[in-house]
């Protein structure tokens, strides 16, 4: 299962294929890997269909953007073959289509990686294993937590804030100078609590005998076991494999140079 | 004879001073000179900025280092001067359990933060379930293991922060104001578990806090701490009271109640026949999937002084909210003098309805005292003659004519209250809501916040409060108790103190006055 793979390794499994994935501009390498990504993370991680379709579904709309921009403004560069279809005053070209639809599909790509990572991985696992893995200092690694729980103590108090001011007469006050102003008052109290609480943790966490060293022993051991490196050997070779396969059909397009 | 020649001291103070550097020439400590025993339980009393929160991290040396401050002086721990332990070391000797159990954690289960400590100490990773197990059967939170942090009630929170402290196996254990923020219950509870492991554990104990009814039967010895940082008294607490009490009480430090005048004297009649200021009918409410409040009914008459009461987390805040009409109801109907509160004009609604929030941060908008007090008036465009006069009568009511021009953030936490309950009254509402206003607040301040209250309800204001402070719900004309997202009561105090079971149920305790006469009648 996916959730049980090194949150490291998995982050390394999943950034990699990324930054290959940004070189190929033709739209089979992409498209394959697309189906691969969709297909690993429905069958070896346990991600409901509905949460993963919800975030997916506004990026979505966001690539097919993307790809319509690109295809209606391709560099001189890419934009070159027979013109399909004409919009108003734009020629669309074989070539600029197919650096569009790549773009867009690159973009999917990119972003169900994401989501392959985001919705396998519990936060704290992921700090504790850069600690151990990537030797972030546990100074670092602990402060991220603990401000990881501050979050929604900060929404509850802007809101908190919102109401005290509504109180006060805000939303009577007009004008834009007015807004401004006051919305630097939400800002002081803010800070000054944000302020107040990150010393009060800090101080506990120190009174703990947390001295920031980084020989320390962990409770949660996080390891790298040989499936971790198959996750990352899987996640880069199937890429390998299709980016070749596109060659082998004579589609793969690094930076614009067919091979 | 006494514990103190018995045994050898623990933690020895000499001449030491401390003062933060940005603060030139305020010392907030002066030339203290204490010992603590071993086995012994002392506690330390003060006024608020009295620097008591400062002493107990100079104690475990995190202090001056920590922040930008100075120190003069020595401090021994078991003979060593504390300058002479290695970084982290003393730390794990003198453990401190803090006031706010929000900003003491860093990870997000109880497990895990147990874990935070045993690791810091690096103790074998074989080992720690095992301790983790020990200390939360020591704390009674066995079943929480698995909880995340943010689940747990405030006192489940300390409980935790305690467990966490003893996995460090300290001599010394420092808790600074550690019931503060917990219902009256949970209070008792605590201080019973904090008895209990000091037995146990044969550990020494410094309890700071600046009430000291609960604990004054517990404890061997008081230190009292005067406004400028000095000690004034150093003894027994029955050698303390009641000889030293005109000079405590002149330092504003909170006295224990049976050497305490009753408050306030209670208004001899409730209002009659009042009219009805504000009514809720069948109100509902739920946040995200949860209920918070069910089929409310109540009404009350102008001019009452009601508190609520009732366990954290039983919708308190939420329904003073939705009086306020901050938030809307999903089902119900509020209706302030007779009108339904969503056809209120918000201009006219807010300058009828005063809300005191606990924070009185959030609720300042401008940078001056003076400017807050004006604010509402400015904006209702009262006559500037008209504004003057009332300001500055308000200033002096409340004692803040010195600083009429200083930034309300740069005062001390009574005088930010007195200013945060000023600015509601500026355009002298008929209703004033406050939420917890006597939260982490001294002696003084309190005394003082009870009498503008008692002062306003004469005037005809009618008062709705928030409070864990049952001496102060006893001052009340109506106790309403939130229970499991209802009202399980509405009526007078002396109703309330007879019902034995809901009172239990809703974990509230009796005020001083009743647990006396009960003893008394006994």
């Amino acid at each position: 299962m996916i959730a049980s793979i090194n949150p490291s390794m998995k982050a390394f499994s999943v950034l990699i294929p990324g930054i290959l994935l940004a070189l190929t501009y033709d739209f089979f390498t992409p498209l394959f890997y697309l189906v691969f990504i969709l297909i690993i993370t429905f069958t070896l991680s346990k991600v409901s269909f509905y949460r993963w379709i919800k975030i997916f579904t506004p990026f979505l709309l966001i690539a097919i953007g993307f790809s319509w921009m690109t295809m209606l403004y391709t560099s001189e560069e890419f934009s070159g073959g027979h013109v399909l279809f004409e919009v108003w005053r734009f020629e669309v070209t074989s070539g600029s289509f197919e650096t569009g639809v790549s773009l867009g599909l690159r973009s999917l790509c990119f972003v169900s990686l994401s989501l392959l990572f985001v919705l396998t991985t519990d936060s704290t696992k992921f700090m504790l294993s850069l600690m151990q893995q990537c030797k972030l200092p546990p100074k670092i690694t602990y402060g991220i937590l603990a401000g990881y729980r501050f979050l929604p103590t900060f929404q509850q108090e802007l809101q908190l804030i919102r109401q005290a001011h509504r109180i006060r007469g805000v939303a009577r006050s007009k004008g834009l100078r007015d807004r401004i102003g006051l919305f630097r008052r939400y800002v002081i109290p803010l800070l000054a609590n944000g302020i107040r609480k990150a010393e009060r943790v800090a101080l506990a966490m120190e009174s703990k005998g947390f001295s920031g060293e980084s020989k320390r022993t962990y409770y949660h051991e996080m390891k790298i076991n040989p499936r971790d490196w198959l996750f990352l050997f899987c996640m880069v070779g199937s890429l390998v494999t299709i980016a070749s396969l596109s060659s082998y059909f004579g589609f793969l397009n690094i930076f614009g140079k067919q091979y | 004879m006494s514990i103190q020649q018995l045994n050898k001291s623990l933690l020895q103070v000499e001449n030491y001073s401390f003062s933060y550097e940005s603060l030139n020439d305020n010392q907030v400590l002066q030339d203290l000179s204490f010992s603590l025993y071993h086995n012994e339980m002392s506690m330390l009393i003060g006024a608020s900025g009295s620097g008591k929160s400062s002493l107990a991290l100079c104690l475990n040396g995190l202090y001056p280092e920590a922040v930008e401050g100075n120190s003069t002086g020595n401090i021994y721990f078991k003979d060593k001067h504390i300058s002479d332990y290695a970084t982290g070391e003393l730390q794990q000797h003198i453990g401190i359990v803090f006031q706010d159990p929000e900003s003491q954690f860093c990870m997000i289960t109880v497990e895990d933060e147990l874990a935070f400590t045993l690791e810091n100490l690096n103790i074998p990773s074989s080992e720690m379930p095992k301790r983790i197990l020990e200390v939360l059967h020591l704390v009674g939170m066995t079943n929480n293991k698995h909880k995340r942090l943010h689940e747990l009630s405030g006192g489940e929170k300390q409980k935790i922060a305690l467990a966490a402290v003893l996995l460090l196996d300290p001599n010394l254990i420092i808790f600074d104001e550690p019931t503060a923020n917990l219902d009256p219950v949970s209070r008792i509870e605590f201080i019973d578990l904090i008895r209990e492991i000091k037995e146990e554990k044969k550990l020494s104990i410094l309890i700071i806090d600046h009430q000291i009814d609960d604990w004054l039967f517990i404890v061997d010895r008081l230190l009292v701490l005067n406004k400028n940082g000095q000690i004034i008294a150093n003894d027994k607490p029955d050698k303390i009271f009641p000889e030293k009490i005109p000079r405590l009480k002149q330092e504003g430090v909170w006295l224990p109640k049976p050497y305490l005048n009753p408050l306030t004297v209670k208004a001899d009649s409730r209002p009659t026949n009042k009219p009805v200021l504000l009514s809720i009918g069948n109100l509902s409410f739920r946040r995200k999937k949860s209920t918070i409040l069910s089929d409310i009914t109540l009404n009350i008459p102008e001019g009452e002084f009601v508190t609520i009461v009732g366990e954290n987390g039983a919708g308190k805040s939420t329904l003073l909210q939705l009086m306020a009409g901050l938030i809307t109801p999903d089902r119900g109907t509020i209706s302030f003098q007779g009108k339904e509160i969503e056809n209120w004009n918000e201009k006219e609604l807010r300058a009828n309805i005063g809300f005191v929030f606990q924070n009185p941060e959030h609720q300042f908008i401008t940078d001056t005292v003076y400017d807050e007090l004006t604010f509402g008036m400015k904006l209702n465009g009262y006559h500037q003659a008209e504004i003057k006069a009332r300001t500055t009568a308000l200033l002096s009511q409340f004692g803040l004519l010195r600083h009429k021009y200083h930034n309300p953030f740069s005062l001390s936490g009574g005088q930010k209250r007195r200013v945060s309950v000023a600015t509601m009254l500026s355009e002298s509402p008929k209703l004033l809501l406050l939420d917890e206003p006597t939260f982490g607040q001294d002696a003084d301040t309190t005394h003082e916040l009870i009498k503008t209250l008692v002062m306003l309800r004469d005037n005809g204001t009618t008062i709705i409060i928030i409070t864990h402070d049952m001496e102060l719900a006893d001052l009340s004309d109506t106790i309403l108790v939130l229970q499991n997202h209802k009202v399980a009561f509405s009526g007078s105090p002396s109703a309330l103190w007879r019902k034995t079971d809901l009172m239990k149920r809703a974990r509230l305790r009796l005020p001083y006055r009743i647990r006396t006469q009960n003893k008394l009648g006994r």
